[in-house]
């Protein structure tokens, strides 16, 4: 779509509101990106936005939110730190832990369709804001930072992915360890993000599922929004392999694997295994 | 016509380089200067982001994913490019207006939000000098004087995320005019705020595309 200063002009207000259609919006932002002429119509639209939102009488949220914020953001800064020290520490021909942009174009365009979760969200939203408090709580940890310590799981995966079919572990593909949240558990896994969208996991030293007992799979994407991407069973062998498809885009995935009496369930039960995907 | 101003705070300011401090700290990885912006701003996130979903589970979801994203963001903060306030509001609504569209529709969703924040998001405040001495009451009598029909279609757009086309669709007004209404709502809203009017605005898209006033 080609745009000019005259049209991203009339266009402005729509823009600033993000109330143009999606093609609009992405041609005047590459107008605005690269144009030489100043477009101050757009900042000074764009700048009453903020006041908009001032109108509103402030709402005090949950005394717990704050909690929870703290807790999220030092998870974060610790996932940061073991980051720097995986990118000093991690040997020659460790997994590359440098982010990979070109994977996000990748995982955008496959657009995956996002499991219908509106009903789910609505049913048991205290679920989600559960989710979002255990998802602090738990190690959330950006995949970078696995680089190092999942190294030996890396190499056991990357032997088995020449004997299976999806060439799990390639150059594009990021990889996401999955620990017990029962430190005496010996249950383990990984959860591999492919270009494709696609979420390879695999599992092992599970205990095995009887009767109607599944081993479900969820993930929380990082607008906080969780659902359920499929389930599997296990056997004495404790071990599985799945491949996902209908994973949600997010620049980050908490994936999560919960043991279920059926697999009818609505909401997540107690973590069994868990890991952040990270971009 | 312009709003008088009805709180008259010192410009300039010591609580914009407070701010900055603030970001700082955030940036360095510090958790105090998180606390301290959360304490500050909460409950403007917060009443923003129910405004927006209308579900406490899901606003709470937003405001703690968009401090996150301000978390990891803060060493793109650039001060001269509007309010931390400004900011941390453009983020929650922009992940609110997500998790409503996500909710409203088993469409397939092509854009994902994530932590490389959209460009637009760095709007800035306009006039700095303005914002010390603005309300929330004296904001909302400027948004009450707009035109109802203006009033509306900034409403549709920032509060619940339609498109100009999704607003024609469900007032039954042309495109055409949603568009103008916005527009004109805009540059309305600006005038209330400053009392001033600026040369520097888009003309009103219409058939002889002579410059429109407010």
């Amino acid at each position: 779509m080609v745009m000019t200063c005259a049209r991203v002009r009339e266009l402005a207000s729509g823009f600033v509101l993000g109330a143009l259609e999606p093609e609009e919006m992405i041609a005047v932002q590459d107008h605005l990106d690269g144009c030489a002429e100043p477009h101050p119509e757009v900042d000074e639209l764009g700048g009453v936005l903020p006041y908009i939102a001032q109108s509103l009488a402030p709402v005090e949220p949950p005394a717990w939110l704050r909690e929870s914020v703290i807790e999220a953001a030092k998870a974060d800064l610790a996932g940061s730190r073991r980051m720097a020290m995986a990118t000093t520490s991690a040997p020659a021909g460790a997994v590359n832990a440098a982010p990979a942009p070109h994977l996000v174009a990748v995982a955008r365009s496959s657009r995956t369709r996002v499991v219908p979760f509106s009903a789910f969200a609505a049913r048991h939203r205290r679920a989600l804001a559960w989710t979002s408090r255990a998802a602090a709580a738990l190690l959330v940890v950006s995949l970078a930072g696995y680089a190092f310590v999942v190294q030996n799981d890396l190499n056991t995966a990357r032997s088995q992915s020449t004997a299976n079919p999806y060439g799990v572990i390639g150059p594009n593909t990021r990889v996401a360890k999955l620990s017990p949240s029962d430190a005496s558990s010996q249950a383990a896994g990984l959860a591999v993000l492919q270009p494709s969208g696609h979420v390879f996991v695999q599992v092992n030293h599970l205990d095995a599922t009887s009767g109607d007992q599944v081993y479900m799979v969820w993930v929380t994407a990082d607008h906080g929004v969780t659902s359920k991407i499929g389930w599997f069973t296990v056997d004495s062998s404790g071990t599985a392999q799945m491949d996902f498809t209908n994973v949600p885009n997010s620049a980050s995935l908490w994936l999560f694997i919960c043991k279920e009496p059926n697999s009818n369930v609505a909401t997540p039960g107690a973590v069994y295994l868990g890991g952040t995907i990270s971009l | 016509m312009a709003v008088p101003p009805r709180t008259v705070t010192p410009v300039g300011s010591s609580e914009d380089q407070s701010e900055s401090e603030l970001m700082r700290q955030v940036a360095a990885g510090e958790i105090g200067g998180l606390e301290t912006l959360y304490d500050r701003y909460h409950s403007m996130a917060y009443a923003l982001a129910l405004r927006i979903t209308t579900e406490t589970g899901l606003a709470e979801d937003v405001v703690q994913d968009s401090f996150l994203g301000l978390w990891r963001n803060a060493g793109r903060y650039a001060q001269e490019r509007g309010s931390v306030r400004g900011w941390l509001l453009a983020i929650v609504r922009h992940r609110a207006i997500d998790a409503l569209r996500r909710q409203r529709a088993s469409v397939a969703l092509g854009e994902e939000p994530d932590d490389a924040l959209p460009s637009m998001l760095t709007l800035p405040d306009i006039w700095p000098e303005v914002a010390g001495r603005l309300d929330g009451e004296s904001v909302r009598r400027a948004i009450l004087l707009l035109p109802p029909a203006q009033r509306d279609v900034i409403e549709l757009a920032y509060f619940d995320g339609l498109t100009q086309r999704e607003i024609a669709e469900r007032t039954g007004a042309p495109l055409g005019t949603v568009k103008s209404r916005m527009r004109l709502g805009l540059v309305a809203l600006r005038v209330q705020l400053t009392g001033q009017y600026d040369d520097s605005l888009p003309p009103t898209p219409s058939a002889n595309g002579k410059k429109g006033r407010a």
